[in-house]
């Protein structure tokens, strides 16, 4: 594919002509950066600097969390696994169950006081504070039909959803915590094994009654309560 | 080279006999690399219409091994990067340094056709066993591991030249500003590509670090190859047509130094949170944000260039996609930072965003700047000017529409993905209910893929011709909006 290929390649001015129209190469000027420019670039930096601090896990080889330090530091973030381990178990419960509760808040509020005629509350109820067997039973299982709760009926269409078959025991387990000793409610703590206990013994798919469950009104699942109110002294010991 | 406005006729005229001897030194290499490339982007195109409409109907040409989803998408990325990318780039690069150093290419023409051919092969071979279920499953190294000692010595016998040309220039003052891309990307390239392959295929054991060594591997690859041939077309061709010098110096090698330094950092904070020692991770994400700062410079010398110039860019199909890719860079720099940072990179990780990155960097910035040398150099070689105005306008609108959808498209997929996966909300939500959300988004990007595809069979055709020798006949350039004196202002 030679240029002599082509018939009029003699034609020396035409062949030529792209490189003759051709500008000169110019050497670069030096015209100042405008200093915003230097600003912003420093802004990168110290964003960038950022990325690097606790995120580099120390600079060992060893460890592949950044938030958890070779030596057993802290993890820095607020609320995580790291800051649990110096928590007694019913202030980790009371910790873990309150980001759990923004699920039930969705009906029940955030203060728990429910909606009148349609949610019942949680702030007070006897539901709440009393038989923790009753309690564990609606929330697995869920709950159907009019109820009355401190003397106010109420009945949603559908009722509860049961929440079992979507949560861990250990996360139900942390929510009923919470929303037994908060708002001014007190209660034993309710444990992860409490939750399996129940989950083992009653496999239902419907949802209860008031009617149904009225036999495990006052009833406590047996367990260690291994810390906050009426924590069994083996447990304590633990 | 260096012509002052002083120059007597005669040198002027010295001086454009030895640009015409240079442009005919280099032209069977370049034309070479520069039809193949068209051919291999084609194909990458079309396999990437093809496994953009696998990711929205899975039953497409359902019973076809050979176009399942996990072996079209590494063709059409093998075919994109090695078939085009680094053809195009290697012929831009040994052009550009020859004109830049007034050197003509001596000897060894034969061994450089050689070298292109046996690159084309080892490629095509790849590129099949892909097809035929017998991919290495390492991304951008999918091809059987007996390539890659093949693809290397072709590449090297390419870039020796390149890099003996800069060592016998003369070097006017400038010189540099897009030469040391050129000749950076020369010696980056092997290493890189040397560095992954032997970790990835020599060492034993390597366990998930071979998947971070793989990110770095990309993110190398582009950054100190695909990058630097970019930023130096953009060097080269922006002052060549404006008639406007660079406007800082001082940027220009701030903004090569900084690109030179940071650029083989980053890559692994691909998996940030994942099981590679935190500081690889952390140190690849404190890059990748950095790297906003030479493209920063790089983009701020053009715009100080450019400043009240952009009439040109209405006019020359060079400046307008050498324009355009100088556009994009800016933006594979944010959208890097984005998916770097730790704060945005959480919810982007593992997204689409990350191939928004691959299409910006590799096609909007890269392969729009080589668009633009490619429009500008060939004429020079073949004799002949480009056939029609209409294929170079349908070429750059179908590029731009095509190419800034699948950009943004894959970025707000990313976005929405990531988002969705890490919402407490979304607790009860199977994986597959987030991967049908995403599909109007890969409707999109098949959409642009054949946009883009429609774009490419009109290069390709328009390059054939022009390389066969049926362009235009004429004197005056193509230029895509005609002036009535064919005399005025040349900026093609």
């Amino acid at each position: 594919m030679s240029a002599n290929a082509h018939p009029d390649s003699t034609d020396l001015d035409r062949i030529h002509s792209a490189v003759k129209r051709e500008k000169a190469d110019l050497p670069p000027e030096s015209q100042p950066a405008p200093l915003w420019a230097t600003f912003l670039l420093m802004l990168v930096a110290i964003v960038a600097g950022g990325q690097l601090g606790p995120m580099a896990g120390g600079w060992s080889f060893d460890v592949s969390n950044p938030f958890s330090i070779a030596a057993g530091g802290m993890d820095p973030r607020p609320g995580a696994d790291g800051a649990g381990a110096t928590l007694d178990p019913f202030a980790l419960a009371m910790k873990k169950g309150a980001s759990g509760y923004a699920i039930c808040g969705g009906c029940h509020q955030g203060n728990g006081a429910g909606l009148p005629g349609q949610f019942p509350p949680l702030a007070g109820s006897e539901w709440v504070t009393g038989g923790t067997e009753r309690l564990i039973r609606v929330v697995q299982h869920g709950l159907v039909g009019a109820i009355t709760v401190k003397g106010q009926g109420y009945n949603t269409p559908g009722g509860m959803q049961p929440f079992g078959a979507a949560m861990s025991s250990q996360d139900l387990a942390n929510v009923l915590t919470y929303i037994r000793n908060t708002w001014g409610n007190e209660g034993t703590m309710i444990t992860k094994e409490m939750v399996q206990k129940v989950r083992d013994e009653e496999k239902r798919a419907t949802q209860w009654t008031e009617a149904e469950l009225q036999p495990f009104a006052d009833k406590n699942v047996e367990g260690e309560i291994p810390a906050g109110p009426g924590a069994t002294a083996a447990a304590a010991a633990k | 080279m260096q012509t002052t406005p002083d120059t007597s006729e005669t040198d002027l005229k010295a001086d454009n006999l030895r640009r015409a001897a240079i442009d005919k030194s280099v032209k069977a290499p370049v034309l070479f690399l520069f039809t193949n490339g068209a051919f291999w982007l084609m194909l990458s195109t079309i396999l990437g219409v093809l496994a953009a409409i696998k990711l929205v109907e899975p039953s497409f040409l359902d019973g076809c091994p050979y176009i399942s989803y996990g072996r079209l998408q590494p063709a059409h990325i093998n075919a994109l990067v090695y078939g085009w990318g680094v053809q195009a780039a290697l012929g831009v690069m040994l052009w550009i340094m020859a004109r830049r150093s007034g050197q003509e290419l001596k000897s060894g023409k034969s061994l450089l056709i050689t070298a292109g051919v046996f690159w084309n092969i080892t490629i095509t071979v790849g590129i099949l066993a892909v097809l035929m279920g017998k991919s290495t499953s390492i991304e951008w190294l999918e091809m059987p591991e007996f390539t890659w000692p093949i693809l290397l010595v072709c590449f090297l016998c390419y870039a020796w030249p390149i890099a003996r040309m800069f060592g016998r220039a003369i070097r006017p003052e400038g010189f540099m500003v897009s030469t040391w891309y050129i000749l950076g990307a020369c010696f980056w390239f092997p290493w890189i590509f040397i560095t992954a392959n032997v970790a990835l295929h020599c060492l034993p054991g390597l366990g998930a670090l071979g998947a971070g060594i793989d990110a770095w591997y990309i993110h190398a690859v582009i950054l100190l190859f695909f990058v630097p041939v970019g930023v130096g077309c953009a060097y080269y061709f922006i002052p060549k047509i404006t008639g406007q010098p660079i406007a800082s110096a001082q940027l220009a090698s701030a903004g090569f130094w900084t690109l030179a330094i940071l650029g083989g950092w980053t890559g692994m904070q691909k998996y940030m949170g994942g099981p590679l020692p935190a500081w690889m991770t952390a140190i690849g994400a404190a890059t990748g944000v950095l790297l906003l700062i030479p493209v920063g410079l790089v983009g701020l010398n053009h715009h100080l260039t450019a400043l009240g110039k952009h009439s040109a860019v209405a006019t020359s199909p060079t400046l307008r996609f050498v324009f355009f890719g100088a556009l994009f860079y800016p933006v594979s720099g944010l959208v890097l930072a984005m998916n770097s940072a730790f704060w945005t990179g959480s919810g982007l990780q593992f997204t689409q965003s990350w191939y928004s990155f691959q299409v910006v960097s590799l096609y909007g910035f890269f392969s729009m700047s080589v668009f633009g040398a490619i429009y500008y150099i060939v004429p020079r070689l073949s004799g002949c000017e480009w056939l029609s105005v209409r294929l170079i306008r349908n070429h750059f609108w179908f590029s731009v529409y095509g190419i800034s959808t699948i950009v943004i498209m894959s970025l707000v997929a990313g976005w929405q993905q990531g988002a969705d996966m890490n919402n407490p909300e979304h607790w009860d939500q199977n994986f597959m209910n987030h991967v049908l959300n995403s599909r109007p988004y890969v409707v999109s990007r098949a959409v642009a893929w054949a946009l883009i595809s429609f774009s490419n069979l009109m290069f390709l055709l328009h390059l054939l011709l022009m390389v066969v020798g049926l362009g235009r006949r004429s004197s005056a350039p193509t230029l895509l909006y005609s002036h009535h004196d064919e005399h005025a202002p040349a900026h093609a």
